[in-house]
């Protein structure tokens, strides 16, 4: 019997909750740390200004990931272990504490994927455009990088409760001018692909067959999604595919 | 042994340039930090991010022919000049540079190998898969025995006007390029019908079963090769194509343009 009123003792029961807490936070981040590993995010996170960061303070973001989760746990124990042992008397104050504390977390975990994907975009842009020699190109993968970083911030406050209202109308703004630039831009790309798309489908005519589209004659070399490209014996034209459809092709026998 | 490095140092001595053939990373930067000197880089992809590259379409496995087309295209780049001398660093034997050669860079000994991929109306890219595909398709053969084929490639709407069909063609209304994975499998199963394919500048397949129809009056190719050598000779004089052909009967690939032959590699070898 002693044993049993031993082991309802509260500070008893809150010593084994933070033990298991403890031994539960140290498992969770090794088997993250395994498990981001074996998912390949070391490679993926590979060169991000983010990773080479966490490797010159002697870390990497799988282990900054994996410890998070651990003291997250080691966190919840802790509490509930001050609870239990009833060591402070202000309930409401905790209640709230452990309510916020998952949300934060939460939080914390967004701002490092934020991060990380912002990072990893502007890499990808600036990689695709290496080809464009062109220094005002260099701004796009700023601009892509910056705008990632812009809705994880809005993500991450939202997730702590903070208003983010006034953020979110300046986002809405923010793409709907990207999407009338896109497509003002893009315009004449998109009618011609639409038009492409039936000419590779239907194929009224092929390579190798005399047309005419306009007044632009000649032996048709290659039919792609947005040009026709027609040739003939001084002049090589490429013809944008809504042409194709404005002015009629013509089939030229001979 | 200090008089090797005098007999050696002469292979090395006073030379205009390095060329450094597919070098690793770390070689590389060795050699960017001796000043003075011009360092070329060539391979088939720049690894090591140099500033002057010079683009390899095939890993060339004889060393003479990968210098060779290393000189060409440096001099087409004109980042060499003619006559110029060049240490050359290549591997032979093992995974990493063990070979250095001293090269004349001559412009008269032009045999327009780098012209071939770099000055041709089609695509370097699809030009390099289609030569990939006639060396895959020469190594083993379609069903362990030896086929001919004959690709001609780029300005495939002129090519089409100079030929006729020999029978329906199969990639009709198709939408297959050179490159696509499913290719070489379709190839090889084509490959025992008759005639030629024909692939457009940018690498789509426009016809195979075509009967070539150029004038082959004064096409002069070496004694002994055949039909399909002659048609692919005269094509490409008639046109802007250049022709792939994989021959039958001694199973290497050969490459025309111009109507004349610009290059010859034995598929074993790859």
């Amino acid at each position: 019997m002693e044993w049993q009123t031993f082991l309802e003792e509260p500070a008893v029961i809150a010593a084994a909750v933070l033990a298991l807490g403890l031994v539960a936070g140290y498992l969770v981040g090794r088997l993250n740390n395994e498990l981001l590993t074996a998912a390949g995010v070391p490679d993926a996170v590979e060169g991000t200004p983010f990773e080479r960061t966490a490797q010159s303070i002697g870390t990497s973001t799988v282990e900054i990931v994996a410890r998070l989760s651990s003291w997250f746990i080691y966190g919840i124990a802790v509490l509930t272990a001050i609870h239990i042992a009833q060591l402070l008397d202000t309930d409401m104050f905790w209640f709230r504490v452990v309510d916020f504390i998952p949300q934060l977390f939460v939080a914390v975990l967004v701002l490092i994927l934020g991060f990380i994907i912002a990072d990893k975009s502007e890499l990808i842009v600036s990689e695709y455009l290496r080809g464009v020699k062109l220094p005002e190109v260099s701004l796009l993968p700023k601009l892509v990088k910056y705008s990632v970083l812009y809705v994880t911030f809005i993500i991450a406050l939202a997730q702590i409760g903070i208003h983010v209202l006034a953020l979110l109308i300046l986002l809405a703004i923010y793409t709907g001018g990207l999407v009338v630039v896109f497509v003002v831009a893009f315009k004449g790309f998109l009618i011609s692909s639409a038009a492409g798309i039936y000419l590779l489908l239907e194929q009224p005519y092929s390579i190798g067959d005399e047309i005419e589209i306009g007044d632009q004659s000649g032996i048709v070399q290659e039919v792609d999604l947005f040009v026709t490209k027609i040739e003939n014996d001084s002049k090589e034209y490429i013809v944008p595919n809504r042409k194709v459809f404005e002015d009629g092709i013509v089939r030229l026998r001979e | 042994m200090d008089g090797l490095d005098d007999v050696f140092g002469d292979l090395f001595s006073s030379v205009d340039g390095v060329m450094l053939f597919s070098p690793s990373g770390s070689y590389y930067e060795r050699f960017a930090a001796v000043e003075d000197i011009d360092v070329i880089v060539v391979g088939t992809e720049d690894e090591v991010g140099a500033e002057t590259f010079v683009e390899l379409p095939l890993a060339f496995d004889d060393v003479a022919d990968r210098i060779k087309f290393g000189i060409e295209g440096a001099l087409e780049q004109e980042v060499i000049e003619d006559g110029d001398e060049l240490a050359c660093a290549t591997r032979v034997f093992a995974d990493e540079i063990d070979t250095i050669s001293r090269v004349r860079a001559s412009a008269d000994d032009h045999s327009g190998i780098y012209d071939l991929f770099a000055k041709s109306r089609a695509d370097p890219g699809v030009i390099k898969s289609v030569l990939e595909l006639a060396i895959e398709l020469g190594k083993k053969g379609q069903k362990g025995k030896p086929v001919g084929a004959l690709f001609v490639v780029g300005d495939a709407g002129k090519v089409m006007n100079k030929s006729r069909p020999l029978s329906y063609n199969p990639f009709e209304k198709s939408h297959v390029h050179v490159g696509d994975p499913i290719v070489n499998v379709m190839l090889k199963e084509f490959s025992r019908l008759d005639g030629a394919f024909i692939i457009s500048d940018a690498g789509k397949i426009v016809s195979a079963y075509r009967y070539l129809e150029p004038s082959a009056e004064g096409i002069d190719i070496p004694k002994g090769l055949g039909a399909r050598h002659m048609a692919a000779g005269a094509v490409t004089r008639d046109t802007n194509a250049i022709a792939i052909v994989l021959s039958e009967s001694d199973g290497l690939v050969r490459a025309f343009k111009g109507g004349e032959l610009i290059l010859e590699v034995d598929p074993e070898a790859y």
